[in-house]
């Protein structure tokens, strides 16, 4: 907080915190509680600091205007030991926590070749929460550094580039703990190897992997998220921060037009979608996914989904076995499946705001009926092919 | 029995390697310098571009709340209506002199709400923002 409206300008801004949480109790509790308690950083009387800090006279500094420029520190670290400058990113809090590939000159290089914009070029901005924190910006070669140190290969960088202009935070300052996805489409998938056959979603494939976490390493340090107790307030956290959710559709056995050419790109474009939410899970988790010998899958996404929270819609990520299921059941587009999934009974409304909100991926293997769903909503698309 | 049978195996293999594996770390130590220097590193920074920091001249304060309008306002996070008219309900009892106000900012909690700004700034004398996130 103090650190926030210090960015903002006011550095002296009065503010009294009260005990939390505070939802969820009752007027009489948080008159006890809080109106009647005592600031718990303070220790004073919730009440009477805040008719002080009304009513105390600003001093000089308060009604200062002036700029001041910040700076996020030295360029380079170093010359040191390869040990000692991994321990120093860690303590900087420049790191994931996990070892990193340090960032030299010559690596960082290499990875530069990969693009033809210049190395000064301003990629983008991200805030630890849109409209709430500061921006930061960074370029095409501050991109380069984090992608060095998530270990991604020189050819992934177009696909890092364009996340990165994306501007989206994958660390939420929420104390929700959100999770975030890349969904990736297009010629790049095979360009670079990523893998969307068996375990799609999970570590065993290199681009995938470093793919993901340059996308965390790059809010961390360009976007200065992260910061616990500062910018990041999540308060369980979430395990698919390390390196996101990164889908590459299985484009080639899924029964319907890929996510980004529904979106209006072609099918020989490259992009990236950026989706935020509380993440996914196996359907097996629901009551609703039961074995049967006649699987009616779209029923028994409807029923999941009714179950889902409005915030973020709903997201399935459906092997491509099921999906081909549910076209054979009569949907021969993503469309007229959302459109089923929205509708209900009538004279009831619908679960969620608009078809909009229900999001279909396909990815992964068809050795077996699994697929996942979650609360996550799409937020934007980016072309990679402008990366290159 | 077979554990008897395995430790005996394995005993004369043990015995076949030691020496061997002790004639080649004398090799090794031979061919390395005395110290080893770790080799040193210059990397870059990742950190990206913070923006200047506009100061902003804070309100002026009155002097008292005696008479004034203080505007409490809720920015929406769930529970805070009650928790701010409650405030409002301890100003009524404890400072009966001061004209309470409470508003529910427009939008969510991000957002900027200008017409409720302008109202505070013409009939207001102080605010209390609740901040929830």
């Amino acid at each position: 907080m103090e650190e926030n409206a210090a960015k903002k300008g006011m550095p002296h801004l009065r503010f009294t915190f009260v005990k939390s949480p505070v939802w969820g109790k009752t007027a009489e509790q948080l008159r006890k509680d809080v109106i009647e308690g005592t600031d718990p950083i303070t220790g004073k009387p919730v009440m009477r600091e805040i008719v002080d800090e009304l009513t105390t006279p600003l001093s000089d500094e308060d009604k200062t205007t002036r700029t001041i420029q910040q700076s996020a520190g030295p360029n380079h670290f170093g010359p040191d030991t390869a040990e000692d400058l991994q321990r120093l990113f860690r303590e900087k809090g420049m790191t994931d926590y996990l070892p990193i590939v340090l960032p030299t000159e010559e690596k960082v290089d290499a990875m530069l070749k990969a693009t033809s914009h210049k190395p000064d070029e301003i990629v983008g901005k991200i805030s630890p929460t849109a409209g709430v924190y500061e921006y930061w910006s960074y370029t095409v070669k501050q991109v380069a550094v984090n992608a060095v140190m998530a270990g991604a290969d020189p050819i992934y960088f177009p696909v890092i580039l364009a996340v990165a202009a994306a501007g989206k935070e994958s660390l939420s300052s929420s104390d929700n703990s959100f999770a975030e996805a890349l969904v990736i489409n297009g010629p790049i998938r095979d360009e670079v190897g990523l893998n969307y056959g068996i375990g799609a979603m999970g570590p065993f494939n290199h681009a995938n992997a470093t793919i993901g976490r340059a996308w965390t390493l790059l809010s961390i340090n360009a976007g200065n998220c992260g910061k616990v107790g500062e910018t990041y307030m999540g308060v369980v956290g979430n395990p698919t921060n390390w390196t996101n959710i990164v889908i590459a559709e299985n484009e080639k056995e899924s029964p319907w037009k890929s996510f980004s050419v529904r979106r209006g790109f072609k099918p020989e474009d490259s992009v990236v979608s950026i989706f935020e939410g509380w993440g996914v899970i196996s359907a097996k988790n629901s009551v609703y996914a039961v074995w049967s010998k006649e699987m009616n899958f779209a029923a028994e996404l409807k029923n999941i989904f009714n179950d889902q929270d409005q915030l973020f819609g709903a997201v399935a990520v459906l092997s491509p076995a099921v999906a081909s299921y549910i076209k054979d059941e009569g949907y021969d587009t993503i469309g007229k499946l959302t459109d089923w999934l929205y509708k209900s009974p009538e004279e009831t409304a619908p679960h969620f705001r608009s078809p909009a909100q229900i999001n279909i991926l396909v990815t992964g293997s068809s050795n077996n009926l699994y697929w996942d769903y979650g609360g996550m909503r799409y937020v934007k698309s980016v072309s990679i092919d402008k990366w290159r | 029995m077979k554990l008897r049978f395995v430790i005996f195996l394995i005993a004369p293999l043990c015995a076949g390697l030691w020496p061997s594996n002790q004639v080649m770390a004398k090799e090794r130590k031979k061919s390395e310098p005395a110290t080893a220097i770790e080799p040193k590193f210059t990397v870059l920074s990742p950190l990206g571009t913070p923006p200047a920091i506009k100061m902003l001249a804070m309100a002026p304060r009155p002097n008292t709340l005696d008479d004034r309008t203080v505007y409490i306002v809720d920015d929406g996070f769930v529970g805070g209506d009650v928790l701010l008219k409650e405030m409002g309900a301890w100003f009524n009892r404890n400072m009966p002199n001061v004209n309470i106000v409470y508003r529910r900012k427009a939008g969510g909690f991000p957002d900027e709400d200008p017409a409720l700004w302008a109202e505070i700034k013409a009939k207001g004398d102080a605010v209390i923002m609740g901040v929830g996130h």
